[in-house]
């Protein structure tokens, strides 16, 4: 879809009524493929704009609410970096960390993004008319950092700007490896939501693993983007947990530029009360001999939906391709949905593609099974989801993390 | 029957067989041993004209060139191979297939083709010699089949297409003791002064079985020891250490049991 | 009495070889592979042999497209007033439509002005006696192998034959009637039968429905009637045959089945077209109807002109097809697309009773500069619904596929349960395949499995065929063959030769 944003100019940055929404035209439709599940009703009153007047209020992020890391934090308070609370002050060895204000979506070397390809949508170009700035993060060439990044988000929306859109700016240099993790939290019961994109390069043989924790308030929505530049032989793993707000929105665009990449992208999403949980996930094969895994799970419960939109695309010339995607989902409630559209686009004839989705609920003689033996139902339905979604947070290997999930998903199912 | 003279193949520029020398006469059974990585199967694929190998050196059938032709005109020169690792082929009639096979390779030679009708009097005939099941032919080929299975498959299919000269490509490796016998039983009963077979395999198991006339040793990518039969057994007892980077023009590091080629 | 429709009637013109000769045929399943080795030996000439026009004395209405060409239409076919109504209210909604956003489909821009929207063979469309049909039209049909004498003809499958808008005969009618069921031409049943039209017309597929279906309701022409009475089985196949001669003239036909409960069905339909450098349009509407256990089995072989190797000329074929299941109805549909420029269709069925069953089996094959773009809806309504959808794309030359298709489960439908299987076969570097399949489930006890793959044939498969004799050209034929078994095993006999036969000759020149 093409989309615009209104292009008045208002030159009174306080006069937001308007001038800050995304217009009719601009704004996705259910029609388009990628937001067929979305509230469009609800996305049409986010009110973009520079928040700094909100920033003012500066809200403290609760320690108890986001995994506690060792290494560096960078918080980040309705689009704006906020030092205090930031723990950058002696940063390891080969890790460059800046910030950026105002409406720049790039720090420093914009020529750096050679690729140009990623589909844009409104959000995205809100995020660059409106932007509040944001932060980049550089690990020079051959650094192995053993400690993860952390950068948390939090939202506290006000009734007049309630939508901050901030970027964030990776780039792993060859030879180098990271974790990153972001944690988004929000509070208050004013509706709002959170627009970010985080533009990520892995220069050639590059490592990263990325994970991003979900986890808004169900008055917010969250639109995330996350956007990677894979060079030769890099190496990504995503891991994305779909946890909170009213419409939470994650998407992933990968782009295998060089030959030997791999990349490996999961998650998981587990939907209560009447949250949309949607993952927009498509990973392009433009590169001779890549991989690629996306394989994503999705519990509903209450009147939740989940979405999944995954698409594997191949370009031409891009032979010697092997890429995967699965989507299973776990109904639990019979007012629950599971929307699913694992897309294939293949232009090139040397490839092994595959792709599988399943949507079912708990099985009956598993069920059963865990009973004969003594466990209570709940219990046995407990152990049953927990079985289901410890796929996803196996994989990551920060005790910190998987605890803070685990909590997080037990919660919501005590 | 087959004439191979100083083949070489490589794969990529690296050298695999290097001035293999082979002759086989009409009725005759050799076996070929050799250890892992010594250019056994690349040895059957370079004759049966698969795809992505340098080629130097001669080898003929019954006074054919062979190295100058595509896979199947080698086929209808009567060349089979026992494949190693048989390909499946989902949703295509194993009866179907066959019977394909032989008409192309009849209609090579101008020969006329084979009806259904009595092609399935010969598939059946050919059926009884490797113990296989009626449904077996309506199976998609290799399709599901089980290791011995895909194994007797290959039988099944010498035995309809009647080569000249059958090359069995590790044909028992991955078989029980039952199968190896009805294999082997079938092999036997395809011997014929018309037909020359030669065995590539790793073991002499087989060898109990199908006794061969002639045993060669192929190490480094060149046949550097032949013998009678006793020199499987020999290689049973003492393994291919003598003959790994044996020079074929010094003494042999084995007592002599036969002739060298 | 055995099934013996001429096996060549949509594919190559076969010469001298009668494929009957080569074995004698217990069951389909097991010997459609066998039977037709000879023919796909046969093969030789890739061009698209039914592209011959002939020149029928033809009444062509001038194009444009205004609520007096619809009035014309109606008028011309003598149609009641409810009829001509009920097209001006689908012609109004066409008016507001936009044409359908082509997601995956290059396409020039169709002009609907410059058309054409009614054509027929100067003759009277209502036939005492099938010696009153044109020998021209016979003639043509003959060429095509589709004999329309019945005293020529051994079959078991009755045919209706359409050329351009109309349709110009329906064989086997007396012995059909003896069993109750209707067979006949879509103008004759509404004046024969315009209760049964009136009840069911639009009952399956809205007028607004979609442009095209919109469009199809305002201004189609003619289509085939069934109607199967209540317990009984259909005593033979049924066909249409459909062909396009007129030059700038689009085809707009619709076809009503009706089965009632208890009833059975089975269901032929074949396109062909003459080659002409200019697009044409064929814009259908199916629906089907099965009540309370009835079954309908609907195949399509789909042969329309292509259009060349850059892509002019070929008909552009949007077809909306769709059935409603009653209470433990079956309806299930089987089709092989190798024709037409561009293929838009998605056969669908709404399980709406309880138990019901949908079924849908398809091969599409997108060669020179084809895009295809079909698949499946299967909305479950009922409790304990089932359906599956096997869906096999072969790409080559500049071919595009996409699979599309949605499986929508309704909260209502308990226990629903849905396998999609898509697997998609790529030949060439410069061809495309497009997955794209929608997944909604709003019952928990629902159970559906969706799985995809893409690969291409394989060098060792080829080298092992050939090792064993084939040709390169053969064994490729073999291995895609092989690759649409679960599909071609769906289709009645005669069709399933007809396929292999179509699909290899697409598939000359892929090799290498």
């Amino acid at each position: 879809m093409t989309a615009q944003v209104a292009t008045s100019a208002h030159s009174n940055p306080l006069d937001l009524h308007g001038a800050d929404r995304l217009d009719d035209v601009s704004r996705p439709t259910k029609h388009d493929d990628a937001w067929r599940y979305a509230p469009h009703d609800l996305l049409a009153r986010l009110l973009f704009g520079s928040t700094t007047a909100t920033a003012q209020q500066a809200p403290a992020v609760a320690v108890n609410r986001i995994p506690q890391l060792d290494g560096p934090r960078i918080v980040i308070v309705n689009g704006v970096i906020d030092v205090d609370q930031s723990q950058i002050a002696a940063l390891p060895d080969g890790l460059r960390i800046s910030t950026f204000a105002g409406s720049a979506t790039e720090p420093t070397d914009p020529a750096d993004d050679v690729d140009s390809g990623f589909a844009a949508d409104a959000f995205l170009i809100a995020i660059e008319r409106f932007g509040s700035g944001g932060v980049a993060i550089e690990v020079t060439d051959g650094h192995h950092l053993d400690v993860p990044i952390h950068l948390v988000d939090l939202v506290a929306p006000n009734q007049t700007r309630n939508t901050p859109s901030r970027s964030a700016v990776v780039r792993l240099g060859e030879k180098s490896s990271a974790t990153i993790v972001e944690t988004r939290i929000g509070t208050g019961p004013v509706f709002g939501g959170l627009n970010t994109r985080t533009s990520i390069t892995l220069e050639s043989n590059a490592a990263l693993e990325h994970i991003l924790l979900q986890n808004l308030p169900e008055t917010q929505i969250h639109l995330g983007r996350v956007e990677v530049s894979q060079h030769a032989g890099s190496t990504l793993r995503a891991h994305s947990f779909n946890l909170g707000a009213s419409y939470g929105r994650v998407a992933y665009e990968v782009h295998l530029l060089g030959a030997g990449g791999q990349a490996d992208l999961s998650g998981l999403y587990f939907g209560t009360g009447a949250q949309t949980l949607d993952q927009q996930i498509t990973v392009v094969h433009s590169a001779r001999d890549c991989t690629s895994r996306q394989s994503y799970r999705g519990v509903l419960d209450d009147e939740s939906t989940g979405v999944f939109n995954g698409g594997i695309d191949v370009r031409p010339g891009a032979d010697g391709t092997d890429a995967q995607q699965s989507n299973d989902n776990l109904l639990l409630s019979d007012r629950a949905e599971a929307n699913t559209q694992p897309r294939l686009e293949i232009l090139a004839d040397d490839v092994a593609c595959k792709h599988g989705a399943t949507v079912g609920q708990l099985d009956d003689s598993a069920l059963y099974y865990l009973r004969t033996r003594g466990i209570t139902a709940n219990d046995a339905r407990r152990l049953l989801i927990d079985a289901f979604a410890s796929q996803a947070v196996d994989n990551i290997e920060s005790d910190a993390v998987r605890a803070w999930i685990r909590a997080r998903i037990g919660a919501s199912h005590a | 029957m087959l004439m191979v003279e100083n083949l070489s193949t490589s794969i990529g520029g690296t050298p695999i067989l290097e001035g293999l020398d082979l002759s086989v006469g009409a009725g005759e059974v050799h076996a070929i041993m050799g250890p892992n990585g010594s250019g056994k199967s690349t040895f059957a694929h370079a004759l049966a004209g698969r795809d992505g190998y340098e080629i130097g050196g001669t080898a003929t059938l019954d006074g054919v060139d062979l190295l100058a032709m595509d896979p199947e005109a080698r086929a209808a020169a009567g060349l089979f191979i026992g494949f190693q690792y048989p390909v499946e082929i989902p949703g295509v009639n194993n009866m179907y297939f066959l019977r394909t096979a032989l008409n192309s390779v009849r209609r090579a030679r101008g020969e006329e083709e084979i009806g259904a009708r009595d092609f399935l009097a010969v598939a059946r005939e050919a059926m009884e010699l490797v113990e296989m099941k009626k449904d077996f032919l309506n199976r998609s080929v290799n399709a599901g089949f089980s290791g011995g299975e895909k194994k007797r498959n290959e039988i099944l299919q010498m035995a309809i297409m009647r080569p000249r000269l059958a090359l069995l490509d590790e044909t028992d490796s991955g078989l029980d003791i039952d199968a190896l016998q009805i294999i082997a039983a079938g092999v036997n009963s395809l011997r014929s002064p018309e037909r020359s077979v030669v065995i590539i395999t790793h073991y002499q198991r087989l060898l109990d079985y199908i006794k061969p006339d002639v045993v060669h040793v192929l190490v480094g990518g060149r046949i550097v020891d032949s013998g009678d039969h006793t020199l499987a057994h020999y290689l049973e007892d003492h393994g291919y250490a003598n003959f790994v980077n044996h020079d074929p023009d010094s003494a042999p590091g084995r007592p002599l049991t036969g002739t060298a080629s | 009495m055995s099934i013996q429709l001429t096996s060549n009637w949509l594919g190559t013109q076969r010469t001298g070889s009668d494929h009957r000769s080569i074995a004698p045929l217990s069951s389909k399943r097991g010997h459609a592979m066998t039977r037709t080795s000879q023919e796909i030996n046969d093969l030789a000439e890739a061009s698209y042999e039914y592209g011959f026009s002939t020149d029928l004395d033809t009444d062509i209405a001038p194009p444009g497209l205004t609520e007096d060409t619809v009035r014309l239409i109606s008028a011309k076919k003598d149609e009641p007033d409810w009829l001509l109504q009920w097209r001006l209210k689908a012609f109004e909604a066409w008016q507001g439509m936009t044409e359908p956003d082509w997601a995956k489909l290059e396409i020039a821009p169709i002009d609907y002005q410059a058309l054409s929207y009614w054509a027929a063979p100067k003759q009277k469309p209502v036939l005492d006696s099938m010696d009153d049909v044109d020998p021209e039209i016979r003639d043509m049909f003959d060429k095509l192998g589709i004999p329309l004498h019945e005293q020529k003809m051994l079959s078991n499958v009755a045919v209706d034959a359409i050329v351009d808008s109309v349709s110009v005969t329906t064989t086997f009618k007396a012995t059909l009637a003896e069993a109750g069921v209707i067979f006949c031409s879509f103008s004759e049943a509404v004046q024969d039968h315009p209760e049964l039209v009136r009840e069911h017309l639009g009952s399956v597929v809205p007028v607004r429905d979609n442009y095209f279906a919109a469009l199809n309701s305002a201004v189609f022409s003619d289509g085939s009637f069934c109607y199967i009475p209540s317990g009984v089985r259909c005593p033979m196949e049924l066909s249409t045959y459909f062909r396009i001669n007129s030059q700038n003239t689009g085809q707009f036909e619709r076809t009503l089945i009706i089965a009632e409960d208890d009833a059975h069905v089975s269901y032929l339909e074949g396109c062909t077209a003459p080659q002409r450098d200019e697009n044409q349009l064929h814009a259908a509407v199916v629906e089907l109807v099965a009540k309370d256990r009835a079954e309908i089995k609907y195949s399509t072989v789909q042969n329309w002109y292509p259009g060349d190797e850059n892509g002019v000329g070929g008909i552009y074929n949007f077809v909306t097809k769709r059935g409603r299941a009653h209470t433990d109805a079956k309806i299930s549909w089987t089709q092989v697309e190798t024709g037409s420029a561009i293929t838009w269709k998605y056969p669908s069925v709404i399980l709406q009773g309880d138990r019901s069953i949908g079924e849908f089996y398809s091969v599409a094959l997108s060669s020179k500069r084809q895009q295809a773009d079909t698949g499946s809806k299967m909305i479950h309504i009922g409790a304990d619904t089932t359906s599956s959808i096997i869906s096999k794309g072969i790409s080559t030359g500049r071919g595009q596929n996409t699979y599309r298709g949605l499986v929508k489960v309704m909260r209502s439908a308990e226990n629903a349960r849905n396998y999609t299987q898509c697997d998609s076969l790529l030949l060439s570097s410069d061809c495309g395949a497009h997955t794209i399949p929608y997944i909604e489930v709003k019952n928990p006890t629902a159970k559906v499995e969706h799985e995809a793959s893409t690969s291409t044939v394989g060098e060792d498969q080829l080298y092992y065929c050939r090792q064993r004799g084939m040709t390169e050209e053969d064994a490729m034929s073999m291995i895609v063959n092989g690759f649409c078994r679960e599909v071609f095993d769906e289709l009645p006999m005669e069709f399933a030769v007809e396929a292999q036969r179509l699909l290899s000759v697409s598939l000359e020149g892929s090799v290498g």
